[in-house]
């Protein structure tokens, strides 16, 4: 228990330092910017508690919001797909899965395991840039910048899972 | 309230997802000014709408006591133009020469004015109510005019109301002379059409032809000589052949009479009792 508290701590620490120290500073082409730590939501295994979920997310993108300078935006993305979870990994999951199974290439395979990261940071990039920009006057350069960082907080994802799961395995 | 906690054990992830987005979004409007302000905006437009919406709902149930209030202003604006359109008729009414003769008679002489408050013309004995009593002076045996021509004789008071006998009533006997001559008669109603009635008693010897003026002889008390009361229309005698018949066609249409006048002769009173008592001498005598 204490572990497993110990080690959501960390990702959520290390998560929030690479965000402020490398993430914010990346802008490819002027508008794709990675949030990669949507991850910290990927992480929750099955059978969590909701509420325990959208606590933590709330945290996180507070934390991310308050080294960003953008309070409030982060939070509501993120709490938004840390409620939205649950459901998606319990659709997801393999039907002999483990009541707490953890989300990842080795539990789900693959195919899952992209089909569950993709809904989620999809969630969050959408969400975040419709609180972030909070208008459509410029609608173009709204879905370049959603799609752009969607793709990239994508790839980061999966490449964050592909060490973890070099990791634990 | 076992209900209420059991709804809340089922959904709590639903009330704690609602609560830290709107903590979300707390921090979201006071830390970032556009977002704040777009919020700000926003926030007047839908209170502004709200507040218009429950104005438009007030407004609606108020309606009842609109309506009554309208509706008491309407009766009195109508009450208020009939009374003025009554006024205004009465002050640019083109006057027919009858009714210009009709007042120059009646000139000096004291009237009391009435409304007709019931009517009939389709009885043998009709009777007129009009809204004078003795209150305002009537007395019975006063003649009734409108102003183109005689209606009838007070018949009954009350203290505010008064009973006619109109021409149109079998018991009416007026006296009457033809215009410009001094042969008078008796006015009676057949009860045939209620716009003609029969002068009796004209001596065969008299000179006249249809379409002369019948007018009150001023014999009696009751009515000043010259008032007019319609023209002669047909001319016949009497069943024992010594006087004319004549049918008269009244000026008075008594089946469209809302105003008349009571006269008020000066020294009926004084006139009627001369005439009893000479009455009294004649019956004494016999």
């Amino acid at each position: 228990m204490i572990i497993t508290l110990l080690r959501r701590i960390l990702w959520l620490l290390t998560l929030v330092v690479a965000q402020m120290m490398v993430f914010n500073y990346i802008h490819l082409w002027g508008y794709a910017t990675p949030l990669p730590y949507v991850f910290f939501i990927l992480l929750f295994p099955l059978g969590t508690e909701r509420w325990s979920i959208l606590l933590w997310g709330f945290v996180c993108g507070l934390l991310c919001d308050m080294t960003s300078l953008t309070l409030g935006v982060g939070m509501a993305a993120l709490t938004l797909t840390a409620f939205v979870q649950p459901p998606l990994l319990q659709m997801m999951a393999p039907k002999d899965a483990v009541e707490d199974m953890q989300p990842g290439y080795a539990t789900m395979g693959l195919w899952s395991y992209f089909r569950y990261a993709l809904v989620l940071t999809f969630i969050f990039c959408c969400a975040y840039f419709l609180i972030q920009t909070f208008n459509f006057f410029h609608l173009i350069d709204l879905l370049i910048a959603f799609g752009s960082s969607w793709a990239l907080t994508f790839v980061l994802c999966l490449a964050i899972e592909a060490v973890h799961y070099k990791f634990t395995s | 309230m076992k209900g209420l906690l059991e709804f809340l054990a089922k959904y709590h992830h639903w009330l704690t997802f609602l609560l830290l987005e709107v903590a979300s979004f707390v921090f979201l409007f006071q830390f970032n000014r556009y977002q704040g302000s777009v919020w700000l905006t926003t926030a007047n437009a839908v209170v502004g709408y709200i507040d218009a919406c429950e104005r438009d709902i007030l407004n609606y149930l108020t309606l009842g006591t609109v309506n009554e209030q309208l509706m008491r202003r309407n009766l009195f604006l109508e009450q208020h133009n009939e009374e003025l359109s009554r006024r205004l008729e009465i002050l640019t009414h083109d006057s027919t020469r009858t009714e210009l003769l009709q007042a120059e008679r009646l000139r000096g002489i004291k009237l009391l004015p009435a409304k007709v408050v019931t009517n009939s013309i389709t009885r043998r004995n009709n009777l007129l109510t009009i809204s004078v009593g003795s209150a305002d002076g009537v007395q019975t045996e006063m003649g009734v005019v409108s102003g183109t021509g005689i209606v009838g004789i007070v018949y009954m008071t009350s203290e505010h109301y008064s009973i006619v006998l109109p021409l149109l009533n079998s018991r009416s006997n007026i006296s009457c002379r033809l215009r410009g001559s001094s042969y008078f008669g008796y006015l009676r109603w057949e009860g045939d059409s209620p716009l003609l009635a029969v002068l009796d008693d004209i001596p065969l010897h008299a000179r006249f032809k249809v379409g002369d003026i019948v007018e009150t002889s001023g014999f009696s008390s009751i009515f000043p000589p010259g008032l007019f009361v319609g023209r002669v229309k047909a001319i016949g005698t009497s069943d024992d052949g010594l006087n004319y018949k004549l049918q008269v066609q009244l000026g008075t249409d008594l089946a469209n009479l809302q105003d008349v006048s009571v006269v008020l002769q000066e020294f009926q009173a004084e006139q009627q009792e001369l005439e009893s008592r000479a009455d009294s001498l004649n019956t004494q005598a016999q």
